[in-house]
C-alpha cells in the first residue's frame, strides 16, 4: 500500500495534530502569560503597557499575596493529608472479596462525576447557618453554636471549604489505593502471617513499601490539583469573610478579572506554576517516582 | 512439642475435590516426607496445616488442640513456600530476620541469628540484596533461612531444595536434618527427590489424587510396597513389572510369563492360577548365566559405580543394575537371577500387593 507522505516511516506527520494542540493550548498561552507579566493594562489608554519588572517586585511585597500563599499551603497540607490517610483507611477496609464490597467500590466513583462547583453548592447548603445539616449536628453536639456560621466566620470558613474537597476527592484516593492493593501479591502476606506479624506490622513493613510508588503518584496528581484549587472557594466563600479564604488561584482571578490587572494576574499565576513545578519535581526526585 | 493429626480431612475448590477423607497422624518430633505426583495435593495439605487454606471437611489438630479455625499467626508453624514468598521490598537480611523482629528480639540477637543462618546457607555475601537481584536457588535458600531462624512447633517444607545444585542439595539435606535433631520439631517435608525422601524421612507418606496410598518408614515402602503404584513410585531406576500368572512348577509356585519361569516363595502356592504383576527391582537381580530372566541387552549406561542394562525380555524392556565391572557392549545376551524373597507380587486387576 502506498501511503506517500502518511507512511509510518515519517512519524512527524502523525505527531502534527498533537503538536498543534500543544502549541495552541499550552505553549502559546504560557509564553503569552510570561510576556503579559512584564506588561500591565492601562485602563485610560485601553492598552497594555510594558512595565518591566514592576509586577514581580510588587508580587514580593504584596501582603495579600503572602496571605493567600499561606492559606493555600494550609489548605494543601490539611486536605492532602486527610485525603491520603482517609483514602488509605477506606481502601484497606474495602480490599476484600466479601459479597457486596464490589458494589461499595462502584458507589465510590459517584462523587467523582459531580462537578466541583456543584459540590461547593451542596456544602453551602450543608453548612448553612439556618438549616444546614452540619450546623445542626455540630450545634446539637455543642461543638459550634448557630451564632458562628461556619462559612462566614474567619476561623472556620477555610475548614468548611476543606470539607467539600475532602468529601469529593477521598474516593479518588480510595480508588487509586484499591487498584494498588488489589494488584499486590498474596504470598508475602501469607509469609508474614506465619512469621507472626500483626496487622499493623504487616501494613507498615509490607503494604506501605510495596505501595509507595502508587501513593507517591496519587499524592503528586492530587497535590497539583489541590494547590491550584479554585472552584470550592469561589462558590462557597468567594474568598471571604474578609480575605481569609483567598487562595493563590482565587487571588489571581480577582486581580485579573475584577481589578482588570491582567499583567499582575499573569504574574500571580506564573508564580503559582513555578511553585508547583519546583515542589512537584523535588517530590518526584525524593520519592523516586518513575514514569 | 506437637503432634499433628489429620482426621478425615477434605478440601474442595467448588466441585473439584482436591483432598479426600485424609487420615494421618504425624507424631511429635518426627520427620515426615510427603511424596506424590505433581498435582496430588501436597501443597494444599501443607497450606491447610499452616492455616492459609480453609479446611472443607474434617478436623486438624496440632498438639491436641483442634485448629481448624485458628489464625495462621497463632499456630506457631514455620513454612518454606514452594514459590518462596519472600518479602520483595526487604533485603535478604531483613527477610530472614523478620520473624525475630516480630518476636521483639534484641538487635544483636537478630543480627547473630541471621548471620548464622546466612553462613549455613552460603548467603553471607548476598545479605544486603533484595530478592529481585537473586537467582532462583539463592531465593530458595533465603526462604529456607527464614524458616531456620524460627523456633516453631511445626515446620513445613514445600520442595525446599528443588532449585539447588546436587552438591548444595546434599549439604542442605544434612543441615535440615541437623536442624531437626537440634529443635526436635515436628516436620512435614514435601519433595520429588527420592534420595531426599529415603535419606531424611522417619516416615514417608505417599499420596495419589488427594488420598494417602501408603504410609510407613522408608524401608517399609521400599521393601513392602502395598501396591504396584507405590512400588513404581519408590526407587530409581523404576521397578520392572512383568505381567503373567502364578503357576505350579512341579510342586512349588513360580511366576510365568511368555515361557519365563521364576521361582516364588512357597507361600504363593495358595494363589496358583492367579493373574499377577511381578515387580522386580533393578538392583535386586544378579547376573547369572543360568538365570531365568534372559534377553538381548540393547543399551548399557554407566552411572558411576554401576552400570544399567536395558534388556529386551519377552518383548518388554527390563532394567537391571550391575557392578561396573560387568559392563559389556550392547547386543550381548544377558541372563539374570533374582532371589524369590525379593519378588513383589501384585494382583493384575487391582494392583494391590499379594500378601503371603
Ligand atoms: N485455587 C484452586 N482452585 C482449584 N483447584 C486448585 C486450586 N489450587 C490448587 N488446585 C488443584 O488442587 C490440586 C492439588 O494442588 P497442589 O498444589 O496441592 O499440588 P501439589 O501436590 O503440591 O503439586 P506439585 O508437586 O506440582 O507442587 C491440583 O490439581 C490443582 O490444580
Ligand atoms: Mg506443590
Amino acid at each position: 500500500m502506498k501511503l506517500g507522505v502518511l507512511s509510518p516511516d515519517r512519524p512527524f506527520i502523525w505527531m502534527l495534530p498533537l503538536i498543534a494542540i500543544l502549541i495552541a493550548f499550552t505553549i502559546i498561552p504560557l509564553f503569552y502569560n510570561i510576556w503579559l507579566s512584564f506588561h500591565e493594562y492601562a485602563p485610560f489608554k485601553r492598552a497594555l503597557e510594558p512595565v518591566g519588572l514592576k509586577n514581580w517586585s510588587l508580587l514580593l511585597s504584596d501582603e495579600r499575596m503572602w496571605e493567600a500563599l499561606g492559606t493555600t499551603i494550609l489548605y494543601f497540607v490539611v486536605v492532602l493529608t486527610a485525603e491520603v490517610v482517609l483514602g488509605m483507611g477506606i481502601a484497606l477496609l474495602l480490599d476484600t472479596e466479601e459479597f457486596g464490597f464490589g458494589f461499595l467500590r462502584t458507589v465510590l466513583t459517584l462523587t467523582l462525576v459531580v462537578p466541583p462547583a456543584i459540590v461547593g453548592m451542596m456544602y453551602l447548603l450543608i453548612e448553612d447557618p439556618e438549616f444546614g445539616v452540619l450546623t445542626y449536628v455540630l450545634d446539637a453536639a455543642g461543638l459550634l453554636d448557630k451564632a458562628t456560621p461556619i462559612l462566614s466566620t474567619a476561623s472556620t470558613a477555610l475548614w468548611g471549604v476543606m470539607l467539600a474537597d475532602i468529601w469529593q476527592w477521598t474516593p479518588f484516593m480510595v480508588l487509586i489505593f484499591l487498584a494498588g492493593l488489589r494488584s499486590l501479591p498474596p504470598e508475602p502476606y501469607e509469609a508474614a502471617m506465619l512469621d507472626g506479624a500483626s496487622a499493623v506490622m504487616t501494613f507498615r513493613r509490607i503494604t506501605l513499601p510495596l505501595l509507595n510508588k502508587v501513593i507517591a503518584v496519587a499524592i503528586l496528581i492530587r497535590g497539583i490539583d489541590v494547590f491550584r484549587m479554585f472552584d470550592y472557594v469561589f462558590v462557597m466563600t468567594s474568598g471571604g469573610p474578609g480575605t481569609s479564604t483567598y487562595t493563590l488561584s482565587l487571588y489571581a482571578w480577582q486581580q485579573t478579572f475584577s481589578f482588570i490587572k491582567w499583567g499582575y494576574g499573569a504574574t500571580l499565576s506564573l508564580f503559582t506554576l513555578a511553585i508547583i513545578l519546583i515542589v512537584a519535581n523535588l517530590f518526584i526526585y525524593i520519592a523516586k517516582v518513575r514514569w | 512439642m506437637a503432634t499433628v493429626e489429620y482426621r478425615r480431612i477434605g478440601k474442595s475448590y467448588g466441585a473439584v475435590e482436591v483432598l479426600k477423607e485424609l487420615d494421618l497422624t504425624v507424631e511429635d518430633g518426627t520427620f515426615v516426607v510427603l511424596l506424590g505426583a505433581s498435582g496430588c495435593g501436597k501443597t494444599t495439605l501443607l497450606r491447610m496445616t499452616a492455616g492459609l487454606e480453609t479446611i472443607s471437611a474434617g478436623e486438624l489438630s496440632i498438639d491436641g488442640k483442634v485448629v481448624n479455625t485458628v489464625h495462621p499467626r497463632d499456630r506457631d508453624v514455620a513454612m518454606v513456600f514452594q514459590n518462596y514468598a519472600l518479602y520483595p521490598t526487604m533485603t535478604v537480611r531483613e527477610n530472614i530476620g523478620f520473624s525475630l523482629e516480630v518476636a521483639k528480639k534484641s538487635k544483636a540477637e537478630v543480627a547473630e541469628m541471621v548471620e548464622n543462618a546466612a553462613r549455613v546457607l552460603n548467603l553471607t555475601e548476598y545479605l544486603d540484596r533484595k530478592p529481585a537481584a537473586l537467582s532462583g536457588g539463592q531465593r530458595q535458600r533465603v526462604a529456607m533461612g527464614r524458616a531456620m531462624v524460627r523456633n516453631a512447633k511445626v515446620f513445613l517444607f514445600d520442595e525446599p531444595l528443588s532449585n539447588l545444585d546436587a552438591k548444595l542439595r546434599a549439604h542442605m539435606r544434612v543441615e535440615i536434618r541437623q536442624l531437626h535433631n537440634r529443635l526436635g520439631a515436628t516436620t512435614i517435608y514435601v519433595t520429588h527427590d527420592q534420595i531426599e525422601a529415603m535419606t531424611m524421612a522417619d516416615r514417608i507418606v505417599l499420596m495419589k489424587d488427594g488420598s494417602i496410598v501408603q504410609e510407613g518408614s522408608p524401608d517399609d515402602l521400599y521393601d513392602r510396597p502395598n501396591s504396584l503404584f507405590v512400588a513404581e513410585f519408590i526407587g530409581t531406576p523404576q521397578i520392572n513389572s512383568l505381567e503373567g500368572r502364578i503357576v505350579d512348577d512341579g510342586g512349588s509356585p513360580a511366576f510365568e510369563t511368555g515361557g519365563i519361569h521364576v521361582a516364588l516363595p512357597a507361600g504363593y502356592g495358595a494363589h496358583t492360577g492367579r493373574r499377577v504383576i511381578c515387580g522386580i527391582r533393578p538392583s535386586d537381580v544378579t547376573l547369572d548365566p543360568d538365570g531365568p530372566l534372559r534377553g538381548t541387552m540393547s543399551i548399557a549406561e554407566k552411572t558411576g559405580a554401576d552400570v544399567q542394562f536395558y534388556v529386551d525380555i519377552d518383548g518388554r524392556e527390563f532394567v537391571a543394575v550391575a557392578p561396573r565391572a560387568s559392563y559389556v557392549s550392547a547386543g550381548t545376551t544377558l541372563a539374570f537371577a533374582v532371589a524369590p524373597e525379593k519378588l513383589h507380587m501384585f494382583d493384575a486387576e487391582t494392583g494391590r500387593r499379594i500378601e503371603l
